[in-house]
């Protein structure tokens, strides 16, 4: 009868034991998570500033790119008053420029929605993003730098191209900052012709996109470098911009890497196709 | 006389504000002929009708604020309002320098825009007016023989025929015939006309 009382006593403190440990686990767990989060919640944050920070060396030309369709759409009131108010009034010139109003008013919310696309600061949120949406968006708000730079753009789509799986706003970060990157690789070189080179195509189970410029090429050293943080060759630059895009194309489990051109450099990402659940 | 209906050159690289542009000029009646670069417009610029040149500063290729001197080497003397999508202080200030006629601020009101417009097709009118004058009395500068010419600078320099004489080695009578003569060929009615004349050609007075 001892013997069952002892054994008894001795279940119900193993018991306490593995309730305890139990519990400690629970709360090691919680607090992984709870890390983790914080982890993740500062990556979107950084990326975010980073992005607003590329957003803002480009104001001025996106103010520019906003500007011009609203001088359009003033000026073409005028021109419909002025229509009307002839002697003989002209109603097929006033219609078709209020068409233009209209087109141009357009046009600026279609730029507006671009940037605010970018300028968002959500949670991760994956989904399949068609690669080739994103480098029309990015080249749409770039290319008045461009004009401005005197850079041309040479871009081949692959049409076919499969989708990727991930975070639209961040991965079209990343085509930003290598565009703008491109653009200011070049913006120093004299004498030679300037072009941005932008390319996507399929590449076995992967999507490759290849951003390219004819600039001075990687600085000196190994080309590794240039992805890490605080590494910049600009007067100002925070040498966040490559880290966090390598960063982030990592946690879309693809590759981010640099070469040297014959007469530049060539970035290039390659992300895994997005594998539709059957 | 022929070929004076003005004509306004628009460069802007962005189609939307060309097209914009030009309903705005074709409704109140004026003549427009409009370009995506610079290029094509030094490439059809005919200098034989007033006109002015609206002109967008940031175009790709040319620099828009380098375009004035690329004009001026090619001796167009048109007037250029310049418009632009940042006008900043600095900008509108280069601007000036580079010989603008106007510089605005996208977006502006197309009464603003026409303005500027018609005062600068004004001002080119009034410069070619007195361009074409001043070729006339050159001209007539050219029908002098030297001696008329010699006489024609201690005229304007305001010395008296006696005194010419004296300069020249000549008669007075040689030198009020010459004289005369200048004032013919020169079609001068009088003397201050004649200061005003040499004035325009640069004719130097003669120091004596």
């Amino acid at each position: 009868m001892q013997a069952r009382d002892e054994l008894e006593s001795k279940v119900r403190e193993r018991t306490a034991e593995l309730r305890q440990a139990n519990e400690q686990l629970q709360a090691e767990i919680a607090e992984r998570i709870r890390a983790e989060e914080i982890v993740q919640k500062t990556q979107v944050d950084l990326a975010h500033a980073a992005r607003v920070t590329t957003l803002g060396e480009l104001a001025a030309s996106i103010a520019h790119e906003v500007n011009q369709p609203l001088m359009a759409v003033v000026i073409n009131g005028d021109a419909c008053l002025e229509w009307l108010a002839r002697a003989q009034p002209d109603p097929q010139e006033a219609r078709e420029a209020v068409g233009r109003i209209i087109a141009e008013g357009n046009r600026a919310g279609e730029i507006i929605r671009r940037i605010r696309a970018l300028f968002k600061n959500s949670p991760l949120q994956k989904a399949p993003v068609r690669v080739n949406e994103l480098i029309h968006d990015i080249v749409a708000l770039t290319q008045r730098e461009l004009a401005r730079n005197g850079v041309s753009l040479r871009i081949e789509l692959d049409a076919a191209l499969p989708a990727v799986f991930g975070d639209r706003v961040q991965l079209q970060q990343v085509i930003l900052n290598l565009v703008v990157n491109a653009i200011e690789a070049m913006s120093g070189a004299s004498g030679q012709p300037r072009e941005l080179r932008i390319r996507s195509e399929r590449d076995g189970g992967g999507v490759l996109v290849s951003v390219g410029d004819t600039g001075a090429g990687l600085p000196l050293g190994p080309p590794e470098r240039i992805f890490d943080a605080f590494f910049s060759t600009k007067r100002d630059g925070l040498g966040m911009g490559l880290s966090i895009s390598r960063t982030i194309i990592e946690a879309h489990r693809g590759k981010l890497w640099a070469t040297n051109t014959g007469d530049g450099a060539v970035l290039q990402l390659r992300l895994p196709i997005h594998q539709e659940v059957v | 006389m022929a070929g004076e209906e003005p004509v306004v050159y628009v460069v802007d690289d962005d189609e939307a504000a060309r097209a914009a542009i030009q309903s705005l000029l074709h409704s109140v009646g004026l003549r427009a002929e409009t370009f995506g670069a610079a290029q094509e417009f030094l490439a059809s610029y005919r200098p034989d009708a007033p006109a002015c040149l609206v002109l967008d500063v940031r175009l790709p290729a040319v620099s828009g604020l380098d375009f004035p001197r690329d004009l001026a080497a090619r001796n167009a003397a048109i007037p250029i309002i310049f418009i632009t999508g940042h006008g900043d202080i600095p900008m509108s200030v280069e601007a000036m320098k580079a010989g603008a006629f106007e510089f605005l601020t996208k977006p502006f009101r197309g009464q603003v825009l026409l303005d500027a417009i018609h005062k600068a097709i004004e001002s080119d009118r009034a410069g070619r007016h007195e361009r074409s004058k001043v070729a006339e009395l050159r001209q007539r500068l050219g029908t002098l023989t030297p001696r008329e010419r010699e006489v024609m600078q201690f005229v304007v320099s305001g010395l008296l025929n006696k005194q010419i004489a004296s300069e020249l080695g000549a008669s007075e009578r040689t030198v009020k015939i010459h004289r005369g003569q200048v004032m013919r060929k020169m079609q001068a009615g009088s003397l201050p006309d004649l200061v005003r004349m040499a004035e325009k050609l640069g004719v130097p007075a003669r120091k004596y």
